[in-house]
């Protein structure tokens, strides 16, 4: 018996370590900069508790960049969903198995490819004089369109570049969730006259509440880390117009000033917002 | 209420036809039961007459109208499944309803046609529990409430005991059979239980791959088994078949002589005699043999009785008093006697 209880410890235990190392001593480091006034450019820094915290909020940028935050993780995570589900959905009822094979395999690719790659490709298609993208509109009315220069077109442009990696694949991962249902319930609603949307909108995605919801989970967190992205494609250009909060932080901690200790403060900000958000989110959902 | 009628029907997976010719008319009010051993059509068919499966040739018609291209909503039927198929993220009552609010009913007719059909099935405590909470007997009858409300022209039952235990199966058979009694709508029933065929069905149909080996009411398809697939497989303890020969009138093979009842070519024949048809006798009896086997039914007692290379079961009634290794003899009706053709496997009528 006293094995038994103490066998869960012996598996968790080591990786409970490296996790605690690797995850929790960065945050508390973190955490004990933002409470100072560290700059790069100086060895010494003294303690000046929430001073950052009050600053940031006098300051337009960071909330600018906490709004473009916001609007990124809706945009993006809509888009894939909508996407993943709507591909998905026309795959299992249009395509036979073996063009969904097929499919499925071109549909993964994207996600493969290390997202500093998948925006380099994508910034290059946009790009007005060479684009692959724009080719068409140049040619068609003479103008070159600079899509990445205008700040809708911006945050859709590399929302769209998001949507290429991570929709395609959460279409893949749909079709085999609808694939892994039982089939007589959807034949059972086809008698109960559900029309073929009907069948999906009134059996087969509330069947699939549960994996979907993790799915967007999944992805609201994925979206978080799109410095990568936003980084290569627009710099959080033009001007400010897609700088997200670790966009933010990152240049005001190591391109335009070294406030090390400023830019902590907004990491443990949007540390904080996230983990209240989710677990807000998580069990709203689950209920 | 309506007849369904299924003229030339035919089926084809790729390049392999699983049915042909296959014709069958079904009247109002008719319960039908298509009974048949495993892969033998009987689920594609009514899976066809549902509209889940491609009819690949053939018409089907469902109250006079051709129904090969309509949508399984649009044809009146409602189909009972042998894993109940609920819609699990429902209460019981959404699945009940779901099919009439697919169909715009107004919501407070659907309450008014709620009632009734939960009161009939014994469902009303249930009614905001969800599938999983309900035993496979409770989901069952909540699958068959759904299919019940739409008051649908066919019902169509796939099975639907199959899953259940022995004594579950059983009230719920007598159960379906009440509920047909009192609404009389046209039923087909697909089983590999005879025992479900013979107490629900107005007429059997036996099918064998992929086609009709024999339709009939129950009484005439025990009675009058039209081939010795269908002999074989009706009726338990199966029926004994023995080859013999006839010369002169009598059936024979090694020690065994039955007088013929009808005039019959000389030449081979398949005698067929129900367990059930024998009796112990005191004379030299068309058939002595030694006990092998002695089995305790309960009701009866089932008697294996072997003669040189002849096995024969028999059925006794329990107080028959017979010991293993004894010899005894047994007599057997001229009427209780089914001759088929060794070759082809038809049954010889009987001229009387």
């Amino acid at each position: 018996m006293r094995r038994g209880r103490s066998l869960p410890y012996v598996f968790l235990g080591p990786t409970l370590g490296i996790l605690v190392v690797l995850a929790l001593v960065p945050t508390i480091y973190a955490i004990n900069i933002s409470l100072q006034n560290r700059t790069l450019s100086q060895p010494t820094a003294d303690y000046v508790w929430f001073a950052n915290y009050v600053a940031l909020f006098s300051d337009a940028r960071f909330l600018n960049a906490l709004w473009v935050s916001f609007k990124w993780e809706i945009i993006s995570v809509t888009a894939t969903m909508v996407t993943g589900l709507a591909l998905g959905i026309a795959m299992f009822e249009a395509a036979s198995p073996r063009v969904r094979n097929i499919l499925c395999v071109l549909f993964i690719i994207p996600v493969l490819l290390p997202r500093v790659c998948a925006a380099f490709v994508w910034k290059f298609s946009f790009h007005p004089l060479y684009g692959a993208l724009t080719w068409p509109v140049r040619e068609i009315t003479g103008s070159t369109p600079d899509i990445l220069s205008t700040p809708l077109g911006a945050l859709l442009a590399v929302a769209f570049v998001d949507v290429w990696q991570w929709g395609l694949f959460f279409a893949v991962i749909i079709l085999k969730l609808l694939e892994s249902l039982p089939p007589q319930p959807l034949e059972a609603a086809r008698i109960d006259r559900a029309s073929r949307f009907g069948v999906h909108r009134f059996v087969t995605l509330p069947m699939l509440k549960a994996p979907l919801i993790s799915l967007l989970l999944v992805k609201a967190i994925e979206s978080l880390r799109s410095f990568d992205l936003v980084y290569v494609m627009t710099r959080g250009g033009p001007g400010i117009s897609t700088e997200t909060l670790d966009m933010y932080a990152y240049s005001q901690g190591f391109i335009e000033s070294g406030k090390i200790s400023y830019a902590s403060s907004m990491a443990v900000i949007m540390m904080v917002l996230t983990i209240v958000t989710f677990t807000f989110t998580w069990k709203r959902l689950n209920r | 209420m309506a007849t369904v009628e299924c003229r030339d029907i035919r089926k084809v997976y790729g390049a392999l036809e699983v049915m042909r010719d296959f014709n069958l008319k079904v009247d109002d009010h008719e319960f039908v039961v298509f009974l048949g051993p495993s892969g033998c059509g009987k689920s594609t068919m009514l899976r066809m007459i549902a509209g889940l499966e491609e009819i690949t040739g053939g018409e089907l018609l469902i109250g006079g109208q051709r129904m090969n291209d309509r949508d399984p909503g649009d044809r009146g039927i409602a189909m009972v499944f042998q894993n109940y198929a609920l819609y699990p993220h429902m209460s019981v009552r959404e699945n009940i309803t779901f099919g009439l609010e697919r169909s715009g009913v107004p919501k407070a007719e659907i309450e008014g046609r709620l009632a009734p059909v939960v009161e009939s099935l014994g469902l009303g405590v249930y009614l905001s529990r969800k599938p999983t909470e309900l035993s496979g007997g409770q989901q069952q009858r909540v699958a068959i409430a759904r299919a019940m409300i739409k008051t649908p022209e066919v019902f169509l039952f796939d099975e639907p005991l199959s899953n259940l235990d022995a004594k579950l199966r059983g009230s719920l058979r007598v159960e379906i059979a009440r509920l047909h009694r009192s609404l009389k709508t046209t039923s087909i029933y697909v089983t590999h239980d005879q025992l479900e065929a013979m107490t629900l069905a107005d007429r059997i149909v036996l099918m064998k791959d992929g086609r009709i080996e024999q339709m009939g009411t129950p009484e005439e398809i025990y009675q009058t088994p039209a081939t010795l697939f269908a002999a074989g497989f009706i009726g338990t303890p199966n029926m004994n078949f023995i080859p013999m020969e006839v010369s002169d009138g009598v059936l024979g093979a090694d020690e065994i002589r039955i007088p013929a009842c009808l005039a019959l070519d000389t030449g081979p024949v398949t005698v067929g005699i129900r367990p059930g048809a024998f009796r112990v006798t005191g004379e030299p009896g068309a058939f002595r043999g030694r006990v092998e086997r002695n089995e305790f039914h309960g009701e009866t007692r089932l008697v294996t009785v072997r003669n040189g290379s002849h096995e024969i079961n028999v059925a006794l009634p329990a107080s028959t008093v017979v010991r293993e290794g004894e010899v005894i003899a047994l007599d057997v009706a001229v009427e209780d006697l089914h001759l088929f053709e060794p070759q082809s496997g038809k049954r010889i009528q009987h001229v009387q």
